[in-house]
This record gives structure tokens, C-alpha cells and sequence, in this order.
């Protein structure tokens, strides 16, 4: 079949046409509809009062800028506990890395749902982190680590960790040693080396990494919906309130479009730093 | 060398936090399941069977388990099909846009899955489609499409054309050559996105939730109803079971292909 | 322009001795190359010189200055690097101010010393192309002249033409070579190939197994190679294994399984040695002396090579076993005649001072 195929390249694009035409069907033009359902009320005209009265409401505000800011404390934590580990990880003795995976992608592979209840045993305030951290002497009476932010970020960064430390890892594996030796050889002390060859090296990683996290963070409705309960309210919270209970078509669309708008931005300003990053390259494709 | 020892140490010491960090709540989560308590003390005053015979005559689970890998099983399957015909057409195609028609093919990755399943559940309304099963089954391809296509893709363009070519010398047929050659290599492919798709289809939430009905649930969602309603350490059984299976997935994958291809992103 | 000096410098991984308390000393100026085969610790030797890896032992010195506990980064002292390691995020002319920057020099005088090192290697066009525009070659002098950029006080170069086709090789050798003479700078040169050094090199060191095993000008190296080993890592020869007959007038006289050979040197009779000739010191066919070493024997192969031809004989003591230590290689000028025939028994000879004796060593 592949032979036949290649003979006739121009042929084998059609096998594209099933897949790419199912998404387009089920995917894109729902989404589209979504957008245009956000632009109509209930009487069908054509009206942008449905963003107006969103971001008119200063409640919704608040949960626009609450949702966006724990998303971005995840992907920080994410980023400051998975890279320098990535780095580890990536020169560690070839059994550590395997242990290192199976930690990783164990608990990948086991649904978020468990992972949140998990937390919910783990955070109480006679959990095993609070009995530790008093064991250890670190505090004196239980820290409340339930139904607040500070659980929420601990669990969302346990569920998030791996998408940041994998793509990192694969990016530093890659840093060949002898820049390392180089910029050395070259005067640059440690800091100098750092900021100088393995930051920039290793970007093209660290934009992957966070790009995943916060985009997995600013949509996550089941770890806050478990960790702080449905007095917690983020744009993903409040979208399925709309839907579920509400049936507020209109308010819930206008919701899942902004929750899109952010994905979407995400997604362009990941690939246009990663275009960026590689801009030499592409460079030097030019003048060739 | 004492920089070089303190170094080494210290990468050490944060591998091992991390891995601590993330085994830690299965870990926990077993250990309260063989607990005779109640009300998730650890450590378990008692180790007892009770919550895995509490689940083993618990209603209606296995009908939400059944649904759950009915949906899985099936939208894993027709993703296979459908992205490994998208992933010969990009890898060997000749026409334009393959890497723009790639990045869409894989955009439902980085789509919230609340949103897809708002859109897609209008959708499914204008068409009057109620069936939950269908429903669930055209809603989960858009997750597991993605994992294939860029799984077997990735393996596709690593994939040495020239190779088909030897085995012709050699003296196979084209059909042979493609059956012999090609499939053994990317099998591992098919295998590590196709169990990683049915993980995925299993563990999900946001799409399901707009898909279902009272009477119809999958496992996360009747899992967090469950905790929500009634929480106790039945569903720390269900879980450690769910880990359990989890473990024994990876361990066939690992033997297969190794937990290097497993973590390639 | 650098002293360096080497003293019982140790390196050990593991039980495995690396190199084993090594000498050496470098004068002003010179180019020396550790030339050996891989695994003989000459990498891992220029690593410790750098300041890369950490010595177990013994004493770095330039210009009298003790670098052993100094980092690479205080050394100052340049590295071209094996496949270059040139950064792939920066340009060419950023590649080279990268050790300028890290010096903190002044911007203006950055500028201006870039300009200078790529003039010098005849880039100055390329100073805003990304690395992955260059070709090897390009590439290969930009590595050159980022280490030298910085005015390092000697410059280490772990086998920097490997990664090139033949002839863009052999033009480096000749314009690195002149590069480094023209910056006066004191060099040391890793090699596994013999023909590099002999080219290059103000003196050659032959490592083994972690100890210098014979430190000389390259004619030296070749023409009075001091060891078996040093014999056969550099250039061809034929090789006879036998006992001293006797010894008189600085000659021996030595039993071999082709019949008798004398040498040059003084051994008791009865002793074990390795007789060697080098192949350009045979003479083919007639002019014979009567104190020339003789030989007549069939001709099993020959060579061609251009401009000369390798004639190949097996002596029929070989018997078919151990073929190598019994193979005869002569030369000829390849112009010179038509080829002889296989299978000629041709008249083999070469002068008693030509012939190289070594002791045979216990176990070698």
C-alpha cells in the first residue's frame, strides 16, 4: 500500500480527510457555534450584551482574575520544583532516571479524580502532612490546608508536575556537556554559564512546559471542585454552574468562549516565543 | 570536589522529594483502603478487607464501569484507525500545510475540555442525538485522536523509508515488505498512544460531564459524586484498584517499549 | 607566550589509573601533540590542563603560576573543542565575544576585538550568521578564533579536525598551524592520527596507557622510535622476533626465522629482541654491500599508492601462523618501473644501521 502511495505522493493526503474532517465536524465548527451563541441572546439577535453583563459584573471579574492567577502561581511553582529536577533528572545514572519516569508518569496515568481524593486525605488536618510537619517541629498546631488555595495549589501542582518536568528534561538531556566546558574554558563562572548558555538553551523546553501547565490549569474544575468545594469559584466553576444548573445558555457560552480566548492566546503565544527561540534557525534557512 | 559532591547531593536530594512528592497520595491512598476505619485515619488502627467487599456489593458500579470502558475501548479503537491514516498522510504526503493541519489535528490536547464539551453538547442538541453512549463515544475521539496522530506521526517520520526498500532487495513483496518492516516498528507507537488514549478516555471529566445523563454515568464522574454525597474508603478501594490498573498497563508498556518512549514529549 | 609544566599529574577512576604520575613540560611557543591511541588518557590529560576535570594528583603549573585547584573559568586558558561546542543560540560574532563578555570587557573594545579575531580567520562577512549557517570548515575557525579571542595564556585542542572530509583537513592543518604562529601561542594539539602530528607538531608525545611514552621532534619519533609501541603507532616497518647470536663493535648479530640479521647496539648473546625495518630503507633487487642485511624472497602483494608502491612479502617460515609478525613491506618509487610480478623472488636489502633493535620487554 505505502509503495503504491509513494509513487503517487499527491494520493496519500486524502488519508488525512477522515480524521481532519471528523474534527472539523465535532471539534471546530461546535466551537465556532459556540462563539456565534455568545453573540446572540435569547430572542436571536445579534448582541454583545453577554460580555457586557459578564465582565460588567464585578463578581466575574474577580473570578476571571482569581482563575488566571492561580493558574499562573501553579505554573510557577510547577517551573521552580521541575526544572532544576529536570535537570537532575537528566544527569542522573540511567536506573535513577527510570525510577524517576515511573514516579512521574505512575501518577499520570491514574485519573485526576483519584489523584484529588488522594490530596483530601493527605491535606486533613490530622493528615499525614500536617502530623509530619508537626513530627518535624516545623509548626505547632495543624496548618488548614483544606477547602483553601493553599491545598488547591499543592494538589494541582502534584497532578501538573510531570507535563512541566518532561519537556524540560527532554530540552537539558539535550544540552551537550562540552557547552558547559566551553563557557568555562571561556571565563564564565557558574552564574555567567547559567544565564548565558543552559537558560537559553533550555527554553524551547520551559516555554512547552508552561504552556501546558497553565493551560491545564486556568480549564481544571475537578481538583479545586475536591480540594475546596463549590464555594470556590473559577471561570471553569462557574461555566459548569451555568450549563449544569443554571441553563443560562448565553452566560454560560459567553464563559466558555473567555475560558477559549485564554486557551487560544496561550497556545499562539507559546508557538510565537518557540518561533522566536528559534528564529536563528530560520534565519539562516533564509539566507540558504 | 566538594562543590562537585554538594552539587550532586543536592540533585539527589530534589529527585528524591519529587518522587516522594508524586508516590506519596497513591501510596496513601492504598494504605486507607486496606484500613479498617472509617474516617480515613492513618496510620490504619486495623488492616482490614472491609471496603473492597463494601465495594464488591456496591449498585450500579459495574454498569458505570462497563459504560466507562465501553467508551474507552471503543473511541480508543476508531482513534487508531482515524489518526494513523492522518499520520501516514502528514508523514508522506506532498501537500501543503501538513504542519498546520498537524497542529490542529493535535489541538484538542490544549483545549479546555470543559469547553469542548459545552460546544459539543449544543451541538448534539440541535442534531437531537441522546444517546450517551454515541454521544460519549464521538465526544472522547477528539481526546484520544490527538494522542495517536501525534504519537504515530513522531514514529512515522523517524521511520527509514529506505528500509521498505532493503526488504525489496531482499525479496519481498511490497505488501510484505510494508507488513514485515514497517508494523514492527511502529508498534510500540500504536501500543504507548493507544493505551495512553485509554487512560485518557477513562479519567475524563470535562467532556463527560455535558454527555451524561442521571442514569448514565462514567467512573469519574459517579467517583466525585460519590465523594461529594457520601465520602468513605470504598472509594479508596475503587481507587487503589484503578492504581492498580494503572501499574499494570505501564508494566506491559514498559516490557514492550521501555518507559523512555513512554515520557517522550 | 607560556611555560606549561606538568608534575606527577595523576588521574584515577575508579582502581583504573587514567594517567599515572605524567611529566611534562612545555616551552614558549611550542606546539606539542599528545598523540595516542584512544583510551591512552590524552583527552582526559588536556581536560585536566583545562581545569575540566579535577586532578587526583601532582602539579599544574604556567609560568610558574600553580593552577591545580584553580576552576576552569579563573584559567585562561583556551580550549577548541572536539566538534567545536560552539553555542548554538548565539551568532558567529556573539559566539566569539561570549569569553569577552564574561571577562567584563568594556563594550567598544568587545566590538572591536571580535572584529579582529574573525579578521584573522578570514570571517569577518559572517559575524551576524547563526553557527548552523557555516560549514564545517567555517566552523572549525570560528572555534579557533573564539578561544583565541581571549587572549588565553596556551591553547588546548582536542582533536579539532576529526570532523572534517580529508583534503579541508589537511588545508587546516597548514592554516592552523600558521594561525597559532601568528598569535605566538603556546599549543597543545590531541591526535589519534599519526600523519596530524608528524605534520604539525614542534614535538610529538606518544602516550600509553597513561604514561608519555616517548616525547621527541616528529623525525625522531619516526626514525628513532624508542619502543615497540612507538614503532608501530607511527608509520609502517617489517618486524623479525629472535635471539643475539653475539655481540662485538656496537653490532649484534641475531638469529631470526629468515636467517641472520645484524643491528646496530649491544646485547648479551642469548637475549630475546624484536628486529624492525622501516619500508623506504629496503632496497629492491641488486646494489647489495656485503654488510648489508640480505633477503630473498617471493613477492605475495603490493600496493599502489600513487606516488609510491608497497611490496608486501610473507616469509615462507610463517607457515601460514602468525603471518603479521612475519610480514615484509618494502617501497618503491611507484614512477619507477613497471610492478614486479606476484610470486617474483626478488633480492631484498638494507643497511645495518637502518635496522631498529629493541629489547624484547616481558609480556609486550
Amino acid at each position: 500500500m505505502t509503495n503504491r502511495l509513494r509513487l503517487k505522493p499527491l494520493g496519500i493526503g486524502w488519508l488525512a480527510l477522515p480524521g481532519a474532517g471528523y474534527l472539523v465536524l465535532v471539534f471546530a465548527l461546535p466551537l465556532l457555534a459556540l462563539l456565534a451563541s455568545s453573540l446572540f441572546d435569547a430572542e436571536g439577535a445579534f448582541s454583545l450584551a453577554g460580555y457586557g453583563n459578564f465582565l460588567g459584573d464585578s463578581y466575574n471579574a474577580k473570578v476571571v482574575w482569581n482563575t488566571l492567577k492561580i493558574a499562573t502561581s501553579v505554573t510557577l511553582i510547577c517551573l521552580l520544583i521541575g526544572y532544576p529536577a529536570a535537570f537532575a533528572m537528566a544527569r542522573a545514572p540511567v536506573a535513577v532516571q527510570g525510577l524517576m519516569f515511573l514516579a512521574l508518569i505512575l501518577p499520570l496515568s491514574v485519573g485526576v479524580v483519584v489523584k484529588s481524593f488522594a490530596w483530601t486525605i493527605l491535606l486533613r488536618s490530622n493528615g499525614p502532612v500536617n502530623a509530619l510537619l508537626l513530627q518535624l517541629g516545623l509548626i505547632d498546631e495543624p496548618l488548614k490546608l483544606l477547602f483553601n488555595e493553599r491545598g488547591l495549589i499543592i494538589a494541582a501542582v502534584h497532578v501538573f508536575l510531570p507535563f512541566m518536568v518532561l519537556p524540560i528534561f527532554t530540552v537539558a538531556r539535550q544540552i551537550d556537556s562540552r557547552f558547559m566546558d566551553a563557557a568555562a574554558t571561556l571565563g564564565g563562572g557558574p552564574l555567567y554559564r547559567f544565564r548565558h548558555v543552559v537558560w537559553p538553551l533550555s527554553l524551547p523546553g520551559v516555554v512547552t512546559g508552561c504552556a501546558f501547565v497553565f493551560s491545564m490549569a486556568v480549564s481544571m474544575y475537578v481538583i479545586p471542585a475536591l480540594i475546596v468545594g463549590d464555594r470556590y469559584q473559577t471561570l471553569p466553576a462557574l461555566l459548569a454552574r451555568a450549563y449544569l444548573f443554571m441553563r443560562d445558555r448565553q452566560a454560560g457560552s459567553t464563559m466558555a468562549v473567555m475560558l477559549l480566548i485564554i486557551a487560544v492566546s496561550i497556545v499562539l503565544l507559546s508557538s510565537w516565543l518557540g518561533r522566536r527561540i528559534e528564529a536563528r534557525q530560520q534565519r539562516a534557512q533564509e539566507a540558504a | 570536589m566538594n562543590s562537585e559532591k554538594l552539587w550532586h547531593f543536592g540533585s539527589n536530594l530534589i529527585l528524591l522529594l519529587v518522587a516522594i512528592f508524586m508516590l506519596a497520595p497513591l501510596v496513601v491512598v492504598v494504605m486507607v483502603s486496606f484500613s479498617s476505619s472509617p474516617v480515613f485515619n492513618l496510620p490504619a488502627p486495623e488492616w482490614s478487607l472491609r471496603w473492597y467487599s463494601a465495594l464488591l456489593h456496591k449498585d450500579g458500579l459495574g454498569a458505570v464501569l462497563w459504560l466507562s470502558v465501553k467508551v474507552a475501548l471503543v473511541s480508543t479503537l476508531a482513534a487508531l484507525v482515524l489518526g494513523t491514516l492522518c499520520a501516514i498522510a502528514i508523514a508522506h504526503g506532498r501537500f501543503r500545510g501538513r504542519d498546520a493541519l498537524l497542529a490542529f489535528l493535535v489541538s484538542p490536547l490544549m483545549m479546555p475540555g470543559l469547553v469542548i464539551g459545552v460546544a459539543l453538547l449544543q451541538v448534539l442538541r440541535e442534531v437531537g442525538l441522546r444517546d450517551v453512549l454515541g454521544a460519549l463515544i464521538i465526544g472522547h475521539i477528539v481526546i484520544t485522536l490527538p494522542y495517536i496522530t501525534r504519537t504515530v506521526h513522531a514514529s512515522l517520520a523517524l521511520f527509514d523509508m529506505r528500509l521498505i526498500e532493503a526488504a525489496r532487495t531482499l525479496g519481498l513483496s511490497p505488501a510484505r515488505a510494508v507488513l514485515q518492516v514497517m508494523v514492527p516498528s511502529l508498534a510500540p507507537a500504536f501500543l504507548t498512544s493507544g493505551l495512553f488514549a485509554f487512560l485518557a478516555s477513562m479519567d475524563n471529566y470535562p467532556i463527560s460531564i455535558f454527555l451524561t445523563d442521571a442514569r448514565n454515568k462514567t467512573l469519574p464522574i459517579e467517583i466525585l459524586r460519590y465523594l461529594e454525597e457520601s465520602p468513605d474508603p470504598t472509594i479508596a478501594a475503587l481507587s487503589a484498584g484503578l492504581i492498580l490498573f494503572a501499574i499494570i498497563v505501564l508494566f506491559l508498556a514498559e516490557r514492550m517499549v521501555g518507559m523512555r518512549r513512554l515520557a517522550q514529549f | 607566550m607560556s611555560t606549561l609544566e606538568l608534575t606527577g599529574v595523576s588521574k584515577r577512576y575508579g582502581s583504573q589509573a587514567v594517567l599515572d604520575r605524567l611529566d611534562l613540560r612545555v616551552e614558549s611557543g611550542e606546539f606539542i601533540s599528545l598523540l595516542g591511541p584512544s583510551g591512552c588518557g590524552k583527552t582526559t590529560l588536556l581536560r585536566l590542563i583545562a581545569g575540566l576535570t579535577p586532578s587526583d594528583g601532582g602539579q599544574i603549573t604556567v609560568d610558574g603560576q600553580d593552577l591545580t585547584a584553580l576552576p576552569a573559568h579563573r584559567r585562561n586558558i583556551g580550549v577548541v573543542f572536539q566538534n567545536y561546542a560552539l553555542f548554538p543560540h548565539l551568532t558567529v560574532g556573539e559566539n566569539i565575544a561570549f569569553g569577552l563578555k564574561a571577562g567584563g570587557l568594556p563594550r567598544g573594545e568587545i566590538a572591536g576585538r571580535v572584529r579582529e579575531a574573525l579578521q584573522s580567520v578570514k570571517l569577518a562577512a559572517l559575524t551576524d550568521r547563526p553557527i548552523s549557517a557555516l560549514s564545517g570548515g567555517q566552523q572549525q575557525r570560528v572555534a579557533v578564533a573564539r578561544a583565541l579571542a581571549t587572549r588565553p595564556r596556551l591553547v588546548l585542542l582536542d582533536e579539532p579536525l576529526s570532523a572534517l572530509d580529508r583534503k579541508l583537513r589537511e588545508h587546516m592543518q597548514i592554516e592552523l598551524r600558521r594561525m597559532l604562529r601568528d598569535a605566538g601561542m603556546t599549543a597543545i594539539f590531541v591526535t589519534h592520527d599519526q600523519e596530524e602530528a608528524l605534520v604539525m607538531s614542534d614535538r610529538i608525545a606518544l602516550m600509553n596507557r597513561g604514561l608519555i611514552e616517548q616525547l621527541d621532534a616528529p623525525q625522531a619519533i619516526y626514525a628513532k622510535p624508542r619502543s615497540l609501541f612507538a614503532l608501530n603507532f607511527v608509520g609502517l616497518s617489517s618486524q623479525f622476533a629472535g635471539t643475539v647470536l653475539a655481540a662485538a663493535d656496537g653490532q649484534v648479530r641475531v638469529a631470526t626465522p629468515v636467517g641472520e640479521i645484524c643491528a646496530p647496539g649491544s646485547l648479551l648473546p642469548g637475549s630475546s629482541v624484536t628486529l624492525a625495518v622501516r619500508p623506504e630503507a629496503m632496497r629492491v633487487g641488486g646494489s647489495a654491500t656485503a654488510s648489508d642485511n640480505q633477503l630473498s624472497l617471493p613477492l605475495s602483494d603490493t600496493v599502489y599508492l600513487g606516488a609510491r608502491r608497497l611490496l608486501y612479502f610473507h616469509s615462507a617460515a610463517a607457515h601460514g601462523e602468525d603471518i603479521e609478525a612475519l610480514q615484509i613491506i618494502a617501497e618503491l618509487p611507484a614512477q619507477d618501473q613497471a610492478a614486479p610480478h606476484i610470486g617474483e623472488r626478488l633480492q631484498l636489502s638494507w643497511s645495518v644501521a637502518d635496522t631498529l633493535l629493541f629489547p624484547a620487554t616481558p609480556q609486550a
